[in-house]
């Protein structure tokens, strides 16, 4: 039986090769050897159950998933558990950020998994958050251990602290939890005993019952007003200490004005009380307060599980010719590190011997291998493809060049224009108006002689609160989150989809963003007599044996086993296929051959012995919905702003509504000319991928990171698109329309009830609670409203 | 009408254990992943082994005749 997609991944299924598990009782076709390593894991631990109950497809696994266990090895180093590791007692504890997690069953699993491990004492994964907390006795097991046994079930946990601004964030989540369930379970109760008395319409109840219902109500009260309303009187008292004011502080006047009177008139047995319109304006501003403040630090959460601790390991040569591991952190200037071939450079240095190539994608945002040989400086964080190199240290790791583009980044993120509070700025002069307003209220009855001046002012204060005002633009942006979270496009900042409305400028990447950002055979050429399907077995199965990344251009299945294979780092390779030596590379590699009759520019040649029998060309092509997407962004400007040469960025770009293409520009290149822009007064979104746009995409109005952006580049970004497709965008800038139009609606919706209630309150037509209802009515009407957006 | 001086302090107090509990569950991060634990009782893991031996049979019973 074979099914077209995996059962792990839901992705398509390999034609050539099967691989099989059985799972819950059946055979399942799977697409790749990581998936079956992964979903043979999954059932050999008694874990099938998770296939049953899981709502998304897994995570395609890493095919390298298991060659890769020996490298976790770094994380029991204990200079580097020191910073992340706590100790508990006996136990140690760990924060872990999880990737591949994609519904609630994975969690499911996850603990599963890691209890049954034995040394570990409690695993508490969050499926919101993509996290774990881990609890183990480090005498029975190792943290490397526990990283492999996760990495065998197909996630991958790394270790990571939460920055400041989270600890704090989650701190007032849980403050505001507590309050809002105080007051709710409070006001319900008040409610219950006023409801009584609201509806003694024939005065059957007595006094003595009334007033015990009075003080009942008061003793519920009291803690709402103390503990769940200090929100609104800190904020007061810090708005008026900085000689300003904010919707706290009629808030505040209404909340005590209300309960000292109720206070009163209970002591002294006379006068009306409002117990309940306290409890349930305290319990609706918070309610909308929480709301606010959920959809605002969200994505802190998301920003600081990319900045994962990635500790990088290196192989040092000492003096005396012995080699051990140590931390790249540890090195120092002129300290010998031995980089073989696979490996990451751990730190900048220049090459003493050895020659090979390296690709520097991450930091150039090219992927198209740089040759290094003695002398070259190379620079940490890149990879070395081929070749063993012999590097001296010349800067240390705080100082190498990863780290300064990422210091780049922290100072452009810190001048990024900040967003106009404009609804703070109005919100001051409406609370003016409102406070002078009761204020006018209760001069003018009191004058008159009205025993209900003190009354009609509350009912003032209460009606006039821009509760509904203070949900508008929250309300609305956490749907349109929710909405664009479902569509693949998260959003790290809420407030971005307000910039998103003003955006006149779209600057974009090319390679990895606007290009698939890895090779493709675009042209071939065969010699005459050649049979072609022939010719291209023979690539196929000679560059199956490269690391190189054109190599991955031809990709199939490989025919024929080769013989004396050999890779001449720069160049090409060579191998022997039944008898007859093959040389495939460049045109210098293959003896210059005559390329008068070839159509096309070729860079990939292909000799049987002497004679050259195939050339291609090997390029990078533009991603399947690039133009589709640019054409519906045309109206804004569409820039292109390249690392690579300015005639291959011409070339990639000259059948694309794109303005402006430029090419040869470094990470600071490109932040200067967004800058530019931006002093010119446009709008500036920015898309882009790699390390080297990360300075970019934080100096712009609004950054997206497009899919498989490297973690630096996520972290700069306002906005991530998890799945593969560019279209994202227009669907982004449409949603951030309509969540402009829904706020304008909600904040027109709350302004006019304001104002048209106001008159009924100033005349005394209006009592508290009627006050109450009408602000609470007006705030669903708004969230109702933003509701739509989810549509 | 007297047993609402009795009914409503004992109403009280059970609100007040309400809301230690519901303190204490905020405490103790049980409002910080409300997706995972509606989930939980689908797993068969708790079972012991006769039982979820059991189970299995039902559901593979359960299969048959709804592939019949």
């Amino acid at each position: 039986m074979t099914e077209t997609t995996c059962y792990h991944c839901g992705l398509p299924n390999d034609r050539t090769h099967h691989y099989e598990t059985v799972i819950l009782g059946q055979v399942r076709s799977l697409c790749c050897p990581g998936c079956q390593a992964v979903s043979q894991a999954i059932v050999d631990n008694g874990l099938e159950d998770y296939y049953q109950f899981r709502t998304e497809p897994a995570k395609k696994s890493d095919d390298a998933i298991l060659s890769q266990l020996d490298t976790l090895a770094v994380f029991d180093e204990p200079a580097l558990q020191e910073e992340f590791v706590f100790d508990e007692g006996k136990h140690k504890q760990i924060q872990l950020t999880l990737e591949g997690i994609t519904c609630a069953a994975c969690g499911w699993l996850i603990e599963k998994q890691l209890s049954k491990v034995v040394g570990i004492k409690q695993v508490a994964v969050n499926v919101q958050e993509r996290r774990a907390l881990v609890t183990w006795s480090p005498d029975d097991i190792k943290l490397s251990q526990i990283l492999a046994s996760l990495k065998r079930i197909g996630y991958n946990g790394s270790p990571f602290q939460y920055d400041e601004h989270e600890a704090s964030y989650k701190r007032e989540q849980k403050t505001f939890l507590k309050k809002l369930g105080l007051a709710g379970l409070m006001t319900m109760q008040v409610m219950m005993l006023m409801a009584g008395l609201y509806f003694d319409w024939f005065g059957a109840i007595e006094h003595e019952t009334k007033q015990y219902f009075y003080w009942i109500a008061l003793t519920l009260t009291t803690p709402v007003v103390l503990y769940s309303g200090s929100t609104f009187y800190l904020g007061a008292v810090k708005a008026i200490s900085a000689r300003t004011v904010n919707m706290d502080v009629p808030v505040t006047i209404a909340i005590f004005g209300t309960y000292f009177a109720g206070l009163r008139s209970t002591i002294l047995e006379q006068g009306e009380v409002y117990f309940e319109s306290i409890c349930m304006f305290i319990f609706l501003l918070l309610l909308s307060r929480f709301l606010e403040h959920r959809s605002r630090h969200r994505a802190s959460q998301i920003s600081a599980n990319m900045t994962q601790y990635i500790p990088v390991s290196a192989t040092q040569l000492s003096a005396d010719g012995k080699v051990h591991q140590c931390l790249a952190k540890q090195l120092s200037v002129g300290d010998i590190v031995l980089i073989k071939a696979g490996e990451t450079i751990p730190i900048d240095g220049t090459v003493i011997e050895g020659n090979a190539s390296v690709d520097e994608s991450m930091l150039t945002g090219e992927f198209e291998p740089i040759h290094k040989f003695t002398d070259s400086h190379v620079y940490g964080g890149t990879i070395n493809q081929d070749g063993v190199l012999t590097v001296r240290v010349t800067q240390t790791l705080k100082h190498a060049l990863v780290n300064q583009i990422v210091r780049l980044q922290a100072s452009a993120m810190a001048s990024k224009p900040k967003v106009a509070q404009l609804a703070d700025n109005f919100s001051r002069y409406f609370v003016a108006a409102v406070l002078l307003i009761s204020l006018t209220t209760y001069s003018y009855w009191y004058a008159v002689g009205s025993d209900q001046a003190f009354w009609i002012t509350i009912s003032v204060l209460v009606a006039t609160c821009p509760c509904a005002l203070g949900l508008a633009t929250p309300s609305a942006l956490t749907c349109a989150m929710a909405k664009l979270n479902k569509q693949g496009v998260l959003l790290k900042r809420a407030d971005a989809l307000e910039q998103l409305t003003y955006i006149n400028t779209i600057c974009l990447d090319k390679t990895g963003t606007l290009t698939e950002g890895k090779f493709t055979i675009s042209k071939r050429w065969i010699a005459t007599g050649v049979d072609e399907t022939e010719v291209i077995k023979l690539a196929t199965a000679l560059e199956s044996r490269s690391e190189h990344p054109i190599a991955k251009a031809f990709d199939g299945e490989v025919a024929f086993s080769v013989e004396a294979f050999a890779v001449s780092p720069g160049n090409g390779i060579t191998g022997r296929i039944n008898n007859t030596e093959f040389t495939m590379g460049t045109a210098s590699f293959c003896g210059y051959p005559a390329l008068d009759h070839i159509p096309f520019n070729a860079n990939v040649f292909l000799c049987a012995g002497d004679a050259l029998i195939a050339a291609f060309l090997v390029s990078d092509s533009l991603r399947k919905d690039a133009a589709d997407t640019l054409n519906l962004l045309k109206k804004n400007d569409l820039i292109v702003l390249s690392g690579d040469t300015q005639s291959n960025v011409d070339a990639l770009t000259a059948n694309l509504p794109v303005s402006i293409a430029q090419g040869g520009l470094s990470p600071a290149g490109k932040y200067e000319r967004v800058k530019q822009l931006q002093a010119d007064g446009r709008r500036v979104l920015m898309m882009g991928d790699g390390i080297n746009d990360a300075p970019v995409l934080a100096s712009a109005d609004v950054a997206v990171a497009v899919g498989n952006a490297t973690d630096v580049a996520r972290t700069a970004a306002d906005v991530i698109l998890l799945g593969d497709s560019l279209l994202s965008v227009p669907l982004l800038m449409n949603v951030a329309q309509r969540v402009k139009v829904k706020i304008r609606q909600n904040i027109a919706w709350s302004i006019g009830y304001n104002l048209i209630i106001l008159p009924f309150a100033v005349s005394g037509l209006l009592s508290p609670w009627m006050a109450v209802v009408g602000m609470s009515l007006s705030s669903i009407i708004v969230v109702t409203n933003s509701t739509r957006l989810l549509r | 009408m007297s047993i609402i001086y009795v009914l409503i302090p004992v109403a009280i107090i059970i609100v007040a254990l309400a809301i230690v509990i519901f303190f204490w569950a905020v405490k103790s991060n049980q409002f910080e992943d409300l997706d995972r634990q509606g989930y939980s009782i689908l797993f068969d893991d708790d079972l012991p082994p006769e039982e979820k031996k059991l189970a299995e049979q039902r559901k593979k019973i359960q299969q048959d005749s709804e592939q019949q």
